[in-house]
């Protein structure tokens, strides 16, 4: 049976599948490009599940590259799944363990991001009142409906992008490739309301581009972690005062 | 399938499965302090937009000079829609719109 959030899940998933569907659909004629199979492209999506890694093997993987390159290549490009695992984690509650190592496959950028901010409109001192573990189960089946959607639109996307690929006009490559990150820009426009929160935002959308520039593989992903941390850093700095 | 590459795509499923899954396992149920999880907050915005910017204006190891003054002025346009609306969606379909024609245009 499917429950209440659930639904408010998929509902809320909608947007992303927009999203998703040019994107997978770039990844799968940039597949058939590099010379992947059909199988090849589907099961990295349904084992990977993340566009900026997939992106990346895929020149590697055609070119014969060392696997422990392209492994080191997945594992620095998804690291920052780890921050955001360990953020959603606690808006779970008691979920039961095998249910939370079948659901961790599904996070990805959209899909952590949209029940983020979900989870945060609801505060904790009310989920206290109603039962943390009803409270946790109720966000983990929000996450569920909006991430297993996503899921299946991302690997069919993928299958059907690569058939495509030869029938799709390079004329519409400029507003496919605006999507998802137009989307992202969007939410976080939507979203953002604490000053440091959007000091934040702005500083790395300014610099992370002039860090790739420094250092292709690391520098974007230094540039915004040194900007979170110094952003948080100063905020509490502020906070406590002189003393 | 070529054997070789599917091994690497399962390894590369197994390296991002263990990414995501370890925090799940170690983290789940338990509260962090206020401070800490609004610096995971900070981390994931700072990340978030950095994603942003490169998506838009790179292309590899390469800054796009031709395409970064119409991607950054459908980006205003579709920022000022989802501002002013409080709409997403409607934000990022402008936006996209903005690109493909502005693109045309240039």
């Amino acid at each position: 049976m499917i429950s209440p959030p659930f639904r408010e899940g998929v509902k809320a998933a909608v947007p992303i599948w927009v999203a998703y569907i040019s994107t997978s659909f770039a990844l799968g004629i940039s597949a058939k490009a590099y010379g992947l199979n059909l199988g090849e492209i589907v099961l990295m999506s349904a084992l990977v599940f993340a566009a900026p890694a997939q992106f990346a093997a895929l020149e590697p993987l055609a070119s014969g590259k060392p696997a422990l390159q392209i492994l080191l290549i997945t594992f620095l490009i998804n690291l920052r799944f780890l921050v955001m695992s360990a953020a959603i984690a606690p808006y779970f509650g008691r979920v039961r363990r095998a249910a939370l190592l079948f659901s961790s496959h599904l996070i990805s950028i959209s899909t952590f991001i949209i029940p983020y901010v979900h989870f945060q409109k609801e505060p904790r001192k009310q989920a206290r009142a109603d039962g943390i573990e009803e409270w946790g189960r109720s966000n983990f089946h929000y996450f569920l409906g909006l991430a297993a959607t996503c899921f299946s639109v991302w690997v069919v996307g993928t299958g059907f992008g690569y058939w495509a690929a030869l029938h799709v006009g390079p004329g519409f490559k400029e507003g496919l490739k605006f999507m998802l990150p137009g989307y992202f820009a969007c939410i976080l426009t939507v979203e953002l309301k604490r000053k440091t929160a959007l000091l934040i935002g702005m500083a790395s959308f300014l610099l992370a581009v002039p860090g790739a520039l420094l250092n292709a593989e690391w520098g974007w992903l230094v540039t915004a972690l040194l900007i979170g941390t110094v952003g948080w850093g100063i905020e509490q700095w502020i906070q406590r005062g002189p003393r | 399938m070529d054997p070789a590459r599917t091994t690497i795509i399962v390894g590369m499923g197994l390296v991002s499965y263990l990414i995501r899954a370890l925090p799940q396992l170690f983290l789940a149920g338990r509260s962090f302090p206020e401070a800490f999880e609004r610096y995971l907050r900070y981390l994931s915005y700072a990340l978030i937009a950095g994603i942003i910017s490169t998506n838009l204006f790179l292309a590899g190891p390469r800054f796009e000079a031709g395409a970064a003054p119409h991607r950054a002025l459908a980006l205003a346009g579709a920022v000022l829609v989802a501002s002013w609306t409080g709409k997403p969606l409607l934000g990022m379909l402008i936006g996209a719109l903005l690109a493909q024609t502005l693109s045309w245009l240039w």
